[in-house]
This record gives C-alpha cells, structure tokens and sequence, in this order.
C-alpha cells in the first residue's frame, strides 16, 4: 500500500519535472525564480552605476 | 556538414543582425527612423546588432565544430541561442518599426475615428507581441531552431516582472488622501475576491481566475502581466484576461461619459468613477477627456485614482500568492502556504519597489519616475526673456479672463521667475511644496482654459507658461533605463509567451472568462457609480 503511494508520487513528480522541462530551461522554477532575481540585481546595481552613482 | 545545416539559421539571423548594424551606423536608415520617431535609439539599434550578430555567428561557429553535450554552456546558451536571437529580432522590429507605424497610423486615423486607435486598443509592444507570437506560433508553427529559446521567455518575463517593481513608490500612495485611498482599495480588493469567487462558481481553472482577477481588480495589462506567473497562469489565459479586459474597458470608455453627463455629474465625481471603474490607464484618460476637456480637474483626479490603484499591485500580489499558495498546497501550515509556495521572483519585485519608496532610484515621491520638482532652483527657471514677455501682458493688459488664483500663480511666476512656494516660506517644506504645486496646477488650468478660448492668452505667454511647467516636470534618469530593461524583457518574453498560444487553446478556454470578467466589471461600474454619486462630492484629495 505504502509503495503504491509513494509510486504514485513519484510519477507525479516526473509529471511535473516534465512539464516544468517543457516550459522553461531550468531543472525547476525555484532556480529560474532565483537566476531571475540575481541577474536583475546586478542589472540594478549596474544602472545605478551609470546613471548615479558614476554620473 | 550535417552540423552545419542545423545552424544555419543561427548564421542568417546573425548575418541579418550584422547588416543591419553596419547600415545603421552608416546613417542610411536616418530618415526612415526619423519618420518613426525611432532615431534617438540610432547608437542603441547599432550596438544591439552588431553585438547580437556577433553573438549568432560565434556561437553558430561553436556548434558546427562541437558535439552536443548536456552541460551548462549547451543548456542555457548553446542549445536555446537560436530561439533568444529569433524573439530578440521580433522584439526589435516590433519595438523599432512595428509599434511606431501603428502609432502614425492611428494618429493619421484620429480625425476620421475621433479616437487613437493606438491608445484606446493599447495596441502596444505588450499587445503586439503577444498577436506576434500568436500569428507565428498559427501560421508557420514555432521554427524547430527556435523550440529551446522560446522556453526561456518565461524566465526573461519575471525579470520584466521584477523590473517593475521600480516604477512605483508607496510614497505616492502616502501622499493621497487617505479618503480615496480606501475608497480604491475597497474596490480594487473587492474585484479580486469577487472574480475569485465567480471563478469557483463557474468551476473555472484557478490559473484562470487569480489572472483575471488581477486583471479586473488592478490596472489591466500590466498587472494581468505580474501576476500570470504568480498563480502559473497559461499563456492563453494571460491573453484571454488581456483582451477581456480591454474590450471591457472601450465600452466603457464611451458609455461612462454619457452617463457622467446624463446623471449630471460634477468633474471631481466622474474623474473618481473612470479612475475607478475603467481599468486600462489610456482609456481613463480618453473618457476624462471626453466627459469635459476644458476641466483639467476631471483628468487629474481620474489619473489620481488610476495612479492609486496601480500602487495596489504589489498588494494584490502577496494577496494572490498567498492565495494560490493556499488553494494548491496540501497542507495548510503557514510554512508550506506562504514560505514554500511564495514565488522567490516577487520577493524581487518586492525589493525594488522597497528601494523605489526609500527613493534609491529617484525622489521618493515619483510615479514611473516622473517626479515634480517644485523646490526653489536653477534647474527649474525660465529664462530672462520670457519673464519679460509675462511681465508685460500682465502690466499691459495682454491677458483677460483669469481667476484670482490662476492670475496669483501667473504674478508669482514673473516675481520668481519659476513655480516654486513662497521663497520666505522655504523653512517650511511640506507648505512651500504645496503652494508650488498649487501654482502649477493654476498654470496648467490657464492652459487648458485657453484652448477652450474661455481665456484669452497671447502665443508668447502660452509658450513661456508651457516652458515653466515643463521645467518642473523631471523624469528620472535610473527609472527611465531600468523601465526601458523592462520594457525589452517584456517584449521579449511576451512573444515567446504568444508562441505558445494555439487556436486550439483559446478555443477550449471557452466563454466562461468572458462572463466573469464582465460580470465583475459592471458590478464594479455600478457600485462605483452609487458610491461616488453619495460620498464624493468635491474634494478628494489632502
């Protein structure tokens, strides 16, 4: 019963590995989430850069 | 040689991207872009090619003389380069020549129509990638090449998300009167929950309902834009929200003025009512107009209200997060519905609208980083020679039909020599400012009063009031460029995410948004309605 459960599981995580594959380049949406916010950040840094803190 | 036929398209695109380059740097393209209105994006359009360009045949090159591995170079950069150089073109000719003819067109249609077509379709780089995407993704199907880059629009998407935080300051929201504060806020959160509930009512999908709900309660597209990844909305969905909401809004944009007349509304009340019951921005602005254009108080106090309920976004954001945290989390502790379920990417979006309040980006006081800057200095004077020019209309009577406060704040002009407080009252910042904006929103009204030809104003004097107002109009310089970085990963991201629109879908969405968004949106019309006509009646700001 508990392996039939955990099977279950398992190919519901497949399922959703496979559809977040599907949408997107990264393994999961945690690290798409965490590569969007860093490189934004540095584009932020950056702007501030040129257009404040350098000007 | 097999290798090099899968990369061909990276080498055309790339060499397409570098012609261009070379041709704009030579000045050829100046008149067309000129026409366009496109030519202070000369220097920007050659460098993106060019380097782009680059970028396609260097990496064309790698591919064709190295076997596909799975690392991170082939996943993140080799594999899906072909698909990012593909949308970033689109993005470009949509941003550089599509958007702009459509803008000259409907211009051109506006005297037949009575209307921009551009402004009140919001026929936009958001609403023109997405048809892009469609019309690709219906008509030619997604190019094999491009099948891995176009899974990146999602990601580039968030970082437009994130983007957005800095254009909006809570300080704005501060300085509104706490009066339309929550009388926005009721209605916006009112709509959101109101759609939820039509959502499980309907037995609609939840990625359906959190979108529209936003879409209905907020701002319209921006809005449906931010939280669509929020609540993992499709992209059919997000589309299906963008157009329901719009269709709305042009119905209403010619019904509420009608009826504003019909009932007798006064400006204050009808300003309050678009703002809150039209959602997208240039419609509220298009039905103000309509409803009376020589009143500025009707326009003002529609953006305001508009401007409010936009500085909602962020709210409504944690709102929907938690919520669809909640409805899709099986456990219901607050560790799994809000901590682990919470999109890491608004947090972003949280930050920088943190930095933006705390005025990092520009005076904490901006809008889209358009501030007023009405404190007494060099930057914000007129010249000599205009001073002069108001100094003598006013003495030899050039000037008839003002005011006394429009002819105070004309007076103060010529003595100051710019709109500003009372310079003995300095000390005291929050009066000086207030009187400063007074003035300014008196010279605004002269302006508008005189196109009316209700004031008489000779050309001169009109062009030095003009000069005056916009001298204390500034823009900042760190919004305006981290706005146009989220301008391009909104285009970006947006054609990808049309791509994945198929007839099919948009078919099996149904009408049942269609009804909810309609629904929501005449109660909130009608209840807007009752509630302005009974509470406001002239002043709704401090």
């Amino acid at each position: 019963m508990n392996e039939n459960k955990k099977d279950i599981k398992t190919t519901e995580d497949n399922i959703d590995e496979m559809e977040e594959r599907a949408l997107s380049v990264f393994a999961s949406e945690r690290n798409e989430d965490l590569t969007a916010l860093i490189f934004c950040l540095i584009t932020t840094f950056l702007v501030l850069l040129f257009t404040k803190w350098l000007v | 040689m097999a290798e090099t036929q899968k990369n061909t398209p990276l080498f055309v695109m790339g060499g397409i991207l570098l012609v261009y380059g070379f041709i704009a740097n030579t000045g050829v393209l100046l008149p067309v872009m000129k026409y366009l209105h496109t030519h202070k994006y000369l220097d920007l359009q050659v460098i993106m090619c060019l380097v782009l360009g680059a970028l396609g045949i260097l990496g064309g090159i790698v591919n064709s003389v190295r076997k596909p591995q799975n690392t991170t170079l082939d996943r993140f950069v080799l594999q899906p380069l072909g698909g990012v150089l593909l949308l970033l073109i689109l993005a470009m000719a949509i941003r550089w020549y599509l958007e702009p003819m459509v803008k000259i067109l409907s211009k051109n249609l506006q005297p037949t129509l009575g209307f921009k077509i551009y402004k009140v379709l919001n026929l936009n780089y958001v609403v023109l990638g997405i048809l892009v995407g469609v019309l690709i993704t219906n008509t030619i199907g997604i190019p094999k090449f491009a099948a891995a880059g176009v899974k990146t629009a999602r990601f580039v998407l968030k970082m437009g998300v994130i983007m957005l935080g800095a254009r909006y300051s809570f300080a704005e929201l501060a300085k509104l009167g706490v009066y339309s504060v929550w009388l926005i806020g009721f209605f916006v959160l009112g709509t959101v929950f109101l759609v939820l509930w039509l959502g499980g009512l309907f037995k609609q999908p939840k990625t359906m309902t959190g979108v529209l709900s936003a879409g209905m309660g907020v701002c319209g597209v921006s809005a449906t834009v931010a939280v669509a990844p929020v609540v993992k909305a499709k992209s059919e969905e997000m589309a299906y929200t963008i157009g329901t909401i719009l269709s709305f809004g042009i119905i209403c944009m010619f019904i509420f003025p009608t009826i504003g007349k019909l009932v007798g509304m006064n400006p204050v009340q009808f300003g309050a009512w678009a703002g809150t019951g039209i959602l997208n921005s240039a419609q509220v602005a298009a039905a103000a107009l309509a409803f009376n254009a020589v009143d500025i108080k009707t326009l003002k106090v529609a953006e305001i209200f508009n401007i409010t309920r936009v500085l909602f976004l962020p709210v409504i954001v944690l709102v929907l997060a938690t919520w669809f945290g909640k409805e899709s989390g099986q456990k219901l502790s607050f560790k799994s519905v809000v901590v682990d379920k919470f999109p890491i990417f608004i947090l972003g979006f949280l930050l920088l609208f943190l930095f933006s309040s705390l005025g990092l980006f520009s005076p904490p006081t901006h809008y889209k980083g358009k501030y007023i800057d009405v404190s007494y200095n060099d930057r914000t004077r007129i010249t000599d020679e205009e001073r002069e020019v108001l100094k003598s209309a006013i003495q030899g009577g050039a000037i008839s039909g003002l005011n006394s406060t429009q002819a105070e704040a004309l007076n103060d002009l010529v003595k100051q020599g710019q709109i500003a407080g009372n310079f003995d009252n300095r000390s005291d910042k929050k009066l000086f400012a207030k009187v400063g904006q007074d003035r300014m929103f008196a010279l605004e009204s002269i302006l508008a009063a005189a196109k009316a030809k209700q004031v008489k104003l000779p050309k001169d004097v009109k062009s030095a009031v003009k000069h005056a107002i916009k001298q204390v109009h500034k823009k900042s310089k760190t919004v305006s460029t981290l706005t146009d970085c989220m301008i391009w990963f909104f285009a970006f991201g947006l054609i990808g995410l049309g791509m994945q629109i198929t007839k099919k879908a948009i078919m099996q969405a149904g009408g049942f948004p269609l009804l909810m968004g309609g629904i929501a949106g005449v109660t909130k019309a009608t209840l807007s309605f009752i509630v302005v006509l009974w509470l406001v009646k002239d002043v709704v700001l401090k």
